[in-house]
């Protein structure tokens, strides 16, 4: 169930069709949930700050930051 | 016609752009530094860190660059307006708002850049925490989140290089450079002054002395 607004993304009848064929093996209530749930963990790959930390010691390290 | 309106626009809300050189530690930006030097710009730097064996030909630095994270202070970013200003590319994100900022940002091979810092660290008795494939996993996404904070930031423009185009094709790079900068520069003095013999650390001698 997806609360929030929505829109409308178009992808290929086939993606579909696989990904229907996953959520339902998964165990997802939708192919909506499964994409979301998809898309937020992939999301957070770019937009994750983990590892900030280690990228900061090496700064610190190489003296680039205080 | 346009681009004028706006550049006077930008001009009169901004005053005059502050020059960024950027990018990971490692990627050639003192390089490009000396380069935009020897172009007859002002370069914002106060010679605290001194040329060593991992920079023969200085770091041209600021040292309160260093602390632009931490410090909320951020007023005397201003003072580099019209002038060359190194900041490393983590620190992007951490430039005041009131500054409009042209961006030269050095891409170097992630190897190269990763092999390069660990030898830094090793010169300087530091410890190296970070394995090298984390590292560059790190890195890389960092890249692209400098990307996606150029992009939503009206405030900012950013010119791509390459450093091994700029060492191998110098004058090349050194002309596109100019004109992202407005034009007028001495690229006959930029591309001069890169050495060739300080590109260490190439991902081709990595790949060989990995392979032996």
């Amino acid at each position: 169930m997806l609360f929030g607004k929505t829109t409308n993304v178009k992808i290929e009848k086939d993606i579909y069709e696989r990904l229907k064929h996953v959520a339902d093996v998964a165990g997802y209530a939708s192919v909506e949930e499964f994409v979301t749930h998809i898309l937020e963990r992939e999301l957070q790959k770019f937009e994750g700050t983990d590892g900030d930390d280690a990228i900061r010691e090496k700064l610190r390290g190489l003296g680039y930051i205080s | 016609m346009i681009g004028v309106v706006q550049e006077y626009l930008r001009k009169r809300k901004y005053g005059p752009a502050v020059v960024v050189v950027s990018g990971l530690p490692r990627s050639g930006t003192s390089m490009m530094m000396k380069m935009l030097e020897a172009a007859g710009l002002l370069v914002m730097t106060d010679a605290v860190r001194q040329a060593d064996e991992d920079n023969p030909k200085g770091y041209f630095e600021y040292e309160r660059v260093k602390d632009l994270e931490k410090d909320p202070d951020k007023a005397w970013v201003r003072e580099a307006r019209g002038r060359v200003l190194k900041v490393i590319s983590f620190l992007l994100k951490d430039l005041p708002p009131d500054n409009f900022y042209r961006i030269v940002f050095v891409h170097r091979d992630i190897d190269e850049v990763v092999a390069s810092q660990n030898k830094m660290l090793h010169h300087r008795g530091e410890e190296n925490r970070v394995d090298d494939e984390e590292a560059r996993r790190l890195f890389q996404r960092h890249l692209l989140q400098v990307k996606m904070l150029v992009s939503r930031s009206p405030n900012v423009e950013m010119f791509e290089v390459d450093h091994r185009e700029a060492i191998q094709h110098p004058r090349a790079v050194a002309e596109k450079v100019s004109a992202f900068l407005g034009g007028g520069l001495d690229v006959d003095a930029m591309a001069a002054v890169v050495d060739r013999t300080l590109y260490r650390n190439r991902k081709e001698d990595l790949a060989a002395s990995t392979s032996t």
